[in-house]
Order: structure tokens, then C-alpha cells, then sequence
């Protein structure tokens, strides 16, 4: 018997099959144009790859801004609570998640057991967020596997001062044009990210353990960036991306008992 | 809406006066004893705030840019027929906003006193309702007397209690209506029998589902209150939002909800102080302090069974916004349950976004 979580979010789709014990399978693909028919064909993959039939498959949550739309699913939740619910699993010590993920940015205040106990949600614009980074790599021309290799031993960072990504871009070419080295205007824009993010710990508070989860938690410049701002030690799941999916399945678990 | 407009319309015919206001702060009082109708002009269209940034700069509250907006387009249908427009100082944007409007329209500004709590602001705030009956005067040529005040103060009571019957409906639990259905129940015309009976024909349906157990959400629904900037028909994305999620919005504390019904004016005494008396103690974030808010949100969490309070703030409404932060400390704090901000406009670009929250905040009741 399997449950599964699906998280589909504004930039990428994350399946996770649980066993009641263990991840059997975690998988990731592109959202896309069609969202829900990518959605439908990253499940089955995950069903394939798992070597699992649909049958075995007993409860789906969806979660993610695609919830509404995913019709394998036998429910919906909340992100935030999926996510939340997919850290304590990970890290049971942890008491704040950091998230940022394609379209917007979250700081969750857990409990022990993965209940939310606050959040705030920046949800206005795409300032700080996955989508903001990607458009700065394709600006520099650097990968977003390499970013944070990148600025890895920059000592110097020229922050941007607009979060707005129409502004921000113009601001990023008037720095190379005067010929500030890439790594510099990398290392700004993180720091420029992570106070942005680090803004709403005013509401909820950065209790330690501080988790930080979704798919820019893969950017290990970002990361840094947080760390040096707090003093806070990250703890970072090997997968970031599919916490979310990994606490729907957990859910999906918790409700069959 | 289309009522409302064969009605100022039709009474225009008959040579009635037409007033246009823009808050609850107005008294409509004075306003139906000088034989005229009160008409609402705030805008609840975001397809008319392009047409009103042409003029005025877009980091200004969708209330006002949309009503400014009919104004520049000539396309509000009451506007065109209003001798008179009463504008109320409640906020920087609208002050302002309103010297604009004022080159097109015979405007009168209705200065609010901000100091709630001082006996001067009151005495001020008294002599700009005496301005406002003798501007009415001189408007329709006729005099208003004190005996056309006291009836038309029988009349609005009349009027804001069965409107208020209505609004308690969502006391229900299970709930019998919807916050949709209750946020329809408000008119933009004050004094319409059309819309009084109405309000009776909603409230005797509404005993109907009752009595035979048709309920209008699944039982243990969440309970929520709005409270904040106001809704009208059009702008009601987060109650729909809200409702979408599988919770009920029992009950509005804002000007379209219980705000303005929670004190009735004096029946006796001189009318024009008792009118001030009662539309002086609104409590609007354009007051300062403005107490009065916790304490109508405290009363109605615990009349209507609220669960939790999301707090609607239209934005660049800067009042409502910085007051928020005093409103979640009340929430939290003193009535023990979630609070939720949710700054947003007319447009429904967000409206993805506040269901993420809206449904976590619910799934976690």
C-alpha cells in the first residue's frame, strides 16, 4: 500500500510514493504550459519507475498552486502545512522553514510534530523568489547549477537595492556595464534576496532549528547568504525541492490510519 | 445594480434631488429630509482604474482610482444625474482626489474630525452636519425642518435595523446564508421600499431553509469574520476566495457589513446632534486613537461564534494597514484566535496566492 504526495508548483512538479516506512520513489519534472497533464504524467512515471500500480496507490494529496486542477488527486492541502508536515519528518528538531520556491517565498513556525504554528507568505511579487533568480542567471549568463560554485569565494558584494524584478534587471546591467565582475553582482543579489526573505521573520520569529527547503534551497549561494545574515547555522534536506510533495504523501498517510 | 439606476433615475423624473456620497460617515439623514436620494459612488470595477491612472498615480487605493476613474470616463450612471456630491475627508487620496472631482461637479466637503475621544472634535464635528443641512438647502431651495430630520432619523433606523436582522442571519450555526449572499444584501441607495422588501423577502427565506434543514455550508464549517476596508458588489474576491475554501464568512466587520448598524441615532433630543452623535462614532481607521474597533470586533466574534478574523486591506489604504498590526495583537492576544492580512486590489491576478493562505489558515482550525 502506497500513498502519494504531488506538489505542483509555478515552475516545477515534485511525486513522492510513500510506503508507511519509507520514500520508495521522489521524483521531479517541469510544470510547463499544461501543468495538471504534466502533473498526470510525472505521477506515472513515479508509479513506473517505483514498479507500482495505480491500484497500490491508495490516497493522493495535491498540493501546490496546481492543487485544484490535478484529477488523480482524492484531496487537496495547503503547502505550507505540506511542507511543514514534510520537514518535521526530515528534521524533527525544527522550528522555522525558510521556503522559497518558484513564485513566491514562505517562513513557517513549526512544532515538534510538523503542526504550523504561523507563517507569512510574501505573495505580491516575484521579487526574491526562484523565478528572480533564474531571469539574474540568464541575465549573466550563469547556470543555476553553478551559482553557487560561483560565488564561493567572492569576498565582495555589491547589493541591489531594488527587489522588483523590471527594476532589479536595469540595476544589474548598469553594474556590469561598469564592468563589476559577475561573481560581485551575484553575491549582491543573494544578500539582497536573503534580507528580503529574513523581512519576515518580524511575524513568525527564527527559531532555531531553521530548515531551508523548496527549489532555490539548492543554491547553495542563497543558502550562504541567509547564514551570513542570521548567524544561523541552514539545515538543508537532500532533496529541498520535494518537501513539499514528501509532506502531502505523509498526510496522505496520516489520513488512511 | 441596474435597480439602483432606474431608481435614481426615476426619482430625478419626478424632481427628486440626488445626492452622491462616498463613506458610511455621511449622515443619510439630512440628506432624505431634504427630499433627495443618497447614492454611493464608490467604485467597484477594476476595468475603470486604467481610464482614472491616466491621472492619478497608480500606488493609490483601487477604491479610489476606480471611482475616479467613472468620474473621468463619464460613465457613472449616477454621477450624471447628482445635483450634489458630499465628500468626506477620511483619507490623503480621497481629500485630494476629491479637489479633482470638484471641477466637473458641484462638490461639498464634509470635514471628519479625527480625535475621537475630545469634546472639541465633537462640537466641530456638529457644526459640519449643520453646514451640510444648510448646503443641502440652498441646493433644493427648501428648508429643512426639524420635524423632516426626525422622520427621516425613523426612517434610516427603520432601514439599518432590518438590515442588520438580515446581516445577524449569519449568527446561524450551522449557517443557513452565505457571506456572499449577505454582502449582495447591500445597496448603493439609502431609503428604496424596494430594498427593504427586499431585505424582509432574503430574511423570510432564510427562516424557510431553516425550518427545513437546508443549511448553506457543511456543518463545522469554518466560521470567519472580514474586518477592514470595505467590499461592494464586484470586489468581493476574498470572501469568494474564503467560501471556495469551505468556509463561511458569518460576518463583516467594515462598512459594507455591521460597521455602520452597530449604533442607531437618538430618536429624541435635537436631531442634528443626535445624527453627529451617531455617525461620529464609526470606528474607522481614519480615527485616532480608533478603540472602538477592537471592541465591535470583540463583540461580534463572540455574537457570531467566529473562529478566526481575516483583515482585508485594500492597497495603499494606509490607515487600515498600519492598523492591522494593532488588530492582529487584539486578535491573537485577547480573543485567542488567527488573525490573517490580506493586502491586495481589484484585480484577481493574487487571487491564487490568498488561497494558499486562506486554505492553510482554514486547514489549520
Amino acid at each position: 500500500m502506497l500513498t502519494a504526495g504531488v506538489d505542483i508548483g509555478s515552475r516545477s512538479i515534485e511525486v513522492v510514493l510513500y510506503d508507511g516506512g519509507q520514500i520508495v520513489e521522489a521524483i521531479t519534472a517541469i510544470s510547463g504550459a499544461a501543468p495538471a497533464e504534466n502533473a498526470k504524467k510525472a505521477f506515472f512515471d513515479a508509479m513506473l519507475a517505483a514498479g507500482a500500480r495505480r491500484s497500490d496507490v491508495v490516497k493522493v494529496i495535491a498540493t501546490g498552486y496546481g492543487r485544484n486542477y490535478f484529477r488523480e488527486a482524492d484531496a487537496v492541502s495547503s503547502e505550507i502545512l505540506c511542507h511543514a508536515r514534510g520537514v518535521a519528518y526530515v528534521f524533527p528538531q525544527a522550528r522555522t522553514v525558510i521556503d522559497i520556491g518558484g513564485q513566491d517565498s514562505k517562513m513557517i513556525s513549526v512544532d515538534g510534530n510538523g503542526k504550523v504554528m504561523n507563517f507569512v507568505m510574501n505573495d505580491r511579487c516575484a521579487a526574491g523568489t526562484g523565478k528572480f533568480i533564474e531571469m539574474v542567471g540568464l541575465m549573466l549568463d550563469v547556470p543555476l547549477d553553478n551559482m553557487g560554485q560561483l560565488t564561493e569565494n567572492s569576498s565582495e558584494a555589491r547589493e541591489i537595492s531594488s527587489m522588483c524584478a523590471v527594476f532589479a534587471e536595469s540595476e544589474i546591467i548598469g553594474l556590469t556595464q561598469s564592468g563589476t565582475p559577475v561573481d560581485v553582482v551575484l553575491r549582491g543579489v543573494f544578500r539582497s534576496v536573503a534580507k528580503r526573505t529574513l523581512a519576515m521573520t518580524g511575524k513568525v520569529g527564527l527559531q532555531k532549528d531553521v530548515v531551508f527547503t523548496g527549489g532555490v534551497a539548492k543554491n547553495a549561494g542563497v543558502a550562504r547568504a541567509i547564514e551570513q545574515e542570521t548567524g544561523v547555522r541552514l539545515q538543508i534536506p537532500s532533496d529541498p525541492q520535494v518537501t513539499g510533495a514528501l509532506g502531502a504523501a505523509l498526510i496522505a498517510y496520516d489520513k488512511m490510519k | 445594480m441596474n435597480h439602483e439606476v432606474d431608481l435614481v433615475r426615476d426619482a430625478r423624473r419626478r424632481g427628486k434631488g440626488v445626492v452622491g456620497i462616498y463613506c458610511e460617515f455621511t449622515p443619510r439623514e439630512l440628506i432624505l429630509a431634504a427630499n433627495a436620494v443618497p447614492v454611493c459612488l464608490c467604485g467597484a470595477s477594476n476595468r475603470t482604474i486604467p481610464p482614472a491612472e491616466t491621472v492619478l498615480p497608480s500606488n493609490l487605493c483601487p477604491l479610489i482610482k476606480s471611482s475616479f476613474g467613472y468620474i473621468v470616463t463619464n460613465r457613472c450612471p449616477f454621477l450624471m444625474v447628482a445635483d450634489l456630491v458630499v465628500a468626506e475627508t477620511t483619507c490623503d487620496g480621497k481629500k485630494k482626489m476629491y479637489e479633482l472631482l470638484a471641477e466637473k461637479q458641484p462638490v461639498h466637503i464634509l470635514e471628519l474630525t479625527q480625535k475621537f475621544e475630545e469634546q472639541e472634535a465633537f462640537s466641530h464635528w456638529v457644526s459640519e452636519v449643520g453646514k451640510l443641512r444648510k448646503k443641502l438647502e440652498k441646493t433644493f431651495n427648501r428648508t429643512i425642518t426639524d420635524d423632516d430630520l426626525r422622520k427621516a432619523i425613523k426612517d434610516m433606523n427603520h432601514e439599518r435595523s432590518l438590515l442588520r436582522s438580515a446581516f445577524e442571519l449569519g449568527k446561524e450555526d450551522p449557517a443557513i446564508v452565505t457571506g456572499m449572499e449577505l454582502a449582495e444584501l447591500r445597496y448603493r441607495v439609502a431609503g428604496d421600499p424596494v430594498h427593504l422588501r427586499m431585505l424582509e423577502a432574503f430574511m423570510a427565506e432564510a427562516r424557510d431553509r431553516k425550518k427545513h434543514g437546508k443549511f448553506a455550508a457543511k456543518k463545522g464549517a469554518p466560521r470567519i469574520m472580514i474586518t477592514g476596508c470595505p467590499t461592494a458588489q464586484g470586489t468581493t474576491k476574498l470572501i469568494e476566495v474564503i467560501e471556495e475554501c469551505g468556509a463561511v464568512v458569518v460576518v463583516q466587520e467594515t462598512c459594507s457589513g455591521m460597521k455602520p448598524l452597530d449604533i442607531q441615532v437618538d430618536e429624541t433630543g435635537d436631531p442634528v446632534e443626535a445624527i453627529a452623535r451617531k455617525y461620529f462614532q464609526l470606528p474607522c481607521s481614519c480615527m485616532t486613537p480608533n478603540k472602538g474597533r477592537e471592541a465591535l470586533i470583540g463583540k461580534l466574534a463572540k455574537e457570531f461564534k467566529v473562529q478566526a478574523v481575516i483583515d482585508l486591506v485594500w492597497q495603499a489604504c494606509h490607515t487600515y494597514n498600519v492598523e492591522s498590526f494593532l488588530i492582529d495583537r487584539f486578535v491573537r492576544e485577547k480573543l485567542g484566535m488567527p488573525y490573517m492580512k490580506v493586502e491586495t486590489d481589484y484585480s484577481d491576478s493574487d487571487r491564487e496566492r490568498i488561497k494558499v493562505r486562506v486554505q492553510t489558515l482554514i486547514e489549520m482550525l
